[in-house]
């Protein structure tokens, strides 16, 4: 290395990062040639957890398993118990349940761009965003009774169910977020001091995306038009005509881009699943053994792809589950984005790209223990965990 | 200066803010604050108990003539309690603010009436 | 009859100098806070006193009672005088910009020149402060606002200038009586002086867009990362002081000064002035997002230098 080159450390703890995470950064003056990622700093065993509760109690864990999309996760958990299950649950849970993934989005969402506009130091914009995302958490709080972990999916069905008073007043909702978004959007690609922070900031080629396995909002705003909803249609997203929202810009500017349009996109599904809801009932009744079996289901969650696993061996409880949360999936591509940027430009292109660390740390992993690479089987695991426990 | 416009309309409008500890806002109907255990209806089948995930409700003897004590600390209100009941005792009332000091006071017994 | 040297320590004492001041220097952090807030449709402070007047001051005594600590590696004693320093340097610097009457504290010809002098020996001594603090965050912080300095003493000197060329005087208490006698205001005949100095004078008291050395999502607090309690209380009370400084020194060169017609007490327009340039400062601190040192610094050179240069050539050419 040369002498020039110096190492900084960007977190564990930083102003930037929200929740632990650490990237080391090789500069040269202020240009960073290389981000090393180090995860592993908000470990919650929430794996292990899963596999001593029983399928109805995951359901809360699995909307633990973050805050801020916790609807894509139990949405996701519970879909893939429901194929394990082998049923198919009445179509006016699925457009209820629908509804409230895209109201997650747009909290989400609207979240995320406020973080942004206060990463570059904008406060203005980051207040007005927040005081409208209030508005789709009135209207979370209104159909499923809390502001946060809504308890809302059941396995089956929802708990609830949307009246016709709840509809008129989302659709009331969705206007005003509609038109604020609209006039963000419009500010936003105008503001002169927004574009000089983002514009060519945190670029991420099209290619490189694709490489990398970037998920989400980041790769889309790479321009390659991917998502799950289109993809691999889940929950009634056949049904409903929406775009898939892509931006050529490849930078900070265009993630902003995206996320403006996603939420105009997600109010315009809500009014139409609004609309076009079949009557029925809203749940079903589920045995509480789930036949043996394993399975891979996946949601687009508001920051990207997110990838459950659940392997059943006939109990009530799980044998093995799985979370890929989409930031694991972003991280590749965020160190490519670090590389090649200004120092100054490092919270912002950390932000970029919607981070949730703690959601996406599963395993720790100790060096050099069994002399073994990076693949552990369970039992090695198991037996590893065991002795650390004794020896402690 | 492409937001001028709207700070100045901001200026007028009425502030967002919500003054909570002093003006309270009656929160949504479906809200799931304190739980309330209807004893009378209680039939001592313990599924609340083996439901809930946070372990937050113990049962103090067996059957018919079980009390139940609900340790609201532990409790997170997801209100499985309430889905898995069979004779629907257990209700969820409104009432949120339940910050306390003492552990002690957050649990609540709810006793058969002889 | 009272000796004229007891008046004198008074005036410096009371009226209209710290406890004037330091009044002042709430009120005018209360309006800025309060301004921005409801630019933002906040409320801002709002419990303590009518409509959270006392909300500053409240604050600064809170940071008195605060725990004091000092950080093992800091050069102790400079860590320590600093604050004081750069509270003393701030109010003296406003000693000779005319606030309560229309003749300043002291006075002198030639004083624009020392006040210029004096406002780059307050960024030098936050740069002491920084670096004695010996934090990663304070000294980047630090280095920021040197960096900062480079971009605005320059633009912020040259328009100074004219409208001493002028008035014919080196004395800000002259300008603005100048001003008020031949009514011949500066803001009219020099708006681009105006703005280039508002500017940088928003860079000079570190408010966004500019608050790049205490950028909170990059440097956590930047160069005030490491004082706490009655340390920060006096940083604090600076940052405010210097918020009167800015409103004092632009009313003075641009709006007249604390003069006005009808035998209403000067202090009285001195207030509406200097208000009305920190609701200016302030709108514009709700309206950017922050630049990158490298832009500002780029931006102060390329545009407010030769917009300063124009106004000195416009000046000199008779027009203004």
């Amino acid at each position: 290395m040369d002498e020039e080159r110096v190492i900084i450390p960007i977190g564990p703890q930083h102003p930037a990062l929200k929740e632990p995470m650490n990237f080391m950064l090789k500069v040269e003056g202020e240009k960073v040639l290389e981000a090393i990622p180090n995860l592993g700093y908000n470990h919650r065993g929430i794996e292990k957890a899963a596999t001593v509760r029983t399928y109805i109690q995951n359901l809360y864990l699995a909307e633990r398993i973050c805050g801020i999309c916790s609807i894509a996760h139990v949405q996701c958990y519970a879909q893939g118990v429901e194929k394990l299950l082998e049923m198919e649950i009445p179509p006016r849970a699925q457009y209820v349940r629908l509804i409230l993934s895209e109201l997650n989005r747009l909290h989400s969402h609207l979240l995320w761009v406020g973080v942004a506009a206060h990463e570059i130091g904008f406060d203005t914009l980051f207040m007005y965003l927040w005081r409208d995302r209030e508005i789709v958490m009135d209207t979370l709080e209104l159909i499923t009774g809390n502001r946060v972990s809504y308890g809302f999916t059941m396995l089956g069905g929802v708990r609830r169910d949307i009246s016709p008073d709840m509809a008129a007043r989302v659709k009331k909702e969705m206007k005003t977020v509609r038109d604020r978004t609209q006039y963000y959007k419009k500010m936003s690609s105008n503001e002169r001091s927004i574009l000089k922070r983002t514009q060519g900031v945190g670029i991420l080629k099209p290619q490189d995306a694709l490489a990398l396995c970037a998920c989400g909002p980041t790769l889309r705003a790479s321009n390659i038009k991917w998502d799950v909803r289109r993809e691999d249609p889940y929950l009634a997203y056949n049904e409903i005509p929406f775009n898939v929202v892509t931006s050529d810009g490849c930078d900070v500017l265009s993630r902003m881009i995206v996320h403006y349009d996603e939420v105009i996109e997600a109010t315009n599904i809500i009014e139409y699943a609004l609309d076009h809801m079949p009557s029925g009932s809203f749940r079903e009744k589920v045995t509480r053994r789930i036949p043996a079996g394993e399975v891979v289901s996946r949601v687009e969650a508001p920051r990207g792809e997110d990838i459950h696993y659940i392997k059943s061996n006939g109990t009530d409880k799980p044998e093995r589950f799985k979370v890929r949360a989409p930031t694991l999936g972003n991280i590749p591509a965020v160190c490519k984005m670090l590389s090649d940027s200004y120092i100054a430009d490092v919270p912002i292109i950390l932000a970029g790209i919607d981070p949730c660390f703690s959601c996406t740390d599963r395993v720790t992993f100790v060096k050099g223990e069994m002399g073994k690479g990076w693949i552990w089987t369970q039992e090695e695991l198991r037996r590893y965990a065991n002795r650390w426990y004794q020896q402690r | 200066m492409a937001m001028e416009h709207e700070l100045l309309r901001n200026l007028r409008k009425k502030v967002a803010t919500e003054k909570y500890p002093f003006i309270k806002k009656k929160p949504p109907e479906g809200l799931r604050g304190k739980l309330i255990i209807d004893m009378a209806k209680c039939i001592g089948c313990g599924l609340c108990v083996f439901d809930c995930p946070a372990g937050a409700i113990e049962m103090i003897g067996k059957g018919t003539a079980a009390d139940l004590k609900v340790y609201l600390d532990r409790c997170h209100f997801c209100g499985q309690c309430a889905e898995s009941c069979p004779s629907k005792c257990i209700v969820y009332s409104t009432e949120f603010e339940l910050a306390n000091f003492d552990k002690k006071n957050l649990t609540i017994e709810f006793k058969r009436k002889l | 009859m009272v000796p004229a040297e007891i008046i004198e320590f008074l005036s410096v004492l009371i009226y209209p100098g710290f406890i004037f001041i330091f009044t002042l220097a709430f009120f005018y952090e209360w309006v800025d806070r309060k301004f921005v807030a409801r630019l933002q449709n906040r409320y801002g402070p709002l419990y303590a006193g009518p409509g959270g007047i006392l909300q500053p001051f409240a604050d600064f005594i809170k940071l008195l009672a605060k725990e004091d600590i000092t950080p093992r590696a800091a050069d102790k004693t400079t860590f320590r005088v600093t604050p004081i320093l750069m509270l003393a340097l701030a109010l003296s610097t406003l000693f000779f910009i005319p606030t309560a009457y229309t003749t300043a504290v002291s006075w002198f010809e030639g004083d624009l020149i020392f006040v210029t002098f004096l406002v780059s020996i307050l960024v030098l001594i936050t740069l002491i402060a920084a670096w004695s603090s010996t934090s990663t965050f304070s000294t980047v912080g630090g280095i920021r606002v040197v960096l900062q300095m480079l971009g605005f003493e320059i633009p912020m000197t040259i328009v100074m200038v004219g409208p001493a060329i002028v008035s014919k005087t080196l004395s800000i208490t002259n300008i603005a009586l100048w001003q008020y006698t031949t009514g011949h205001y500066f803001a009219i005949y020099q708006p681009i002086g105006l703005i280039v100095l508002i500017i940088c004078l928003l860079a000079e008291i570190k408010k966004a867009p500019f608050d790049i050395p205490e950028a909170e999502s990059e440097l956590a607090a930047g160069w005030i990362t490491e004082f706490s309690g009655r340390k920060l209380a006096l940083i604090r009370l600076t940052t405010d002081v210097e918020l009167i400084l800015a409103g004092a020194l632009v009313t003075a060169l641009f709006l007249g000064g604390p003069t006005g017609p009808f035998g209403i007490p000067s202090v009285i327009f001195f207030l509406i002035k200097t208000t009305g340039v920190i609701l200016v400062i302030s709108n514009l601190r709700a309206l950017f997002a922050r630049f990158r040192i490298d832009q500002m610094l780029g931006g102060f050179w390329k545009y407010l230098v030769p917009l300063a240069l124009l106004q000195i050539i416009l000046v000199t050419l008779g027009v203004g």
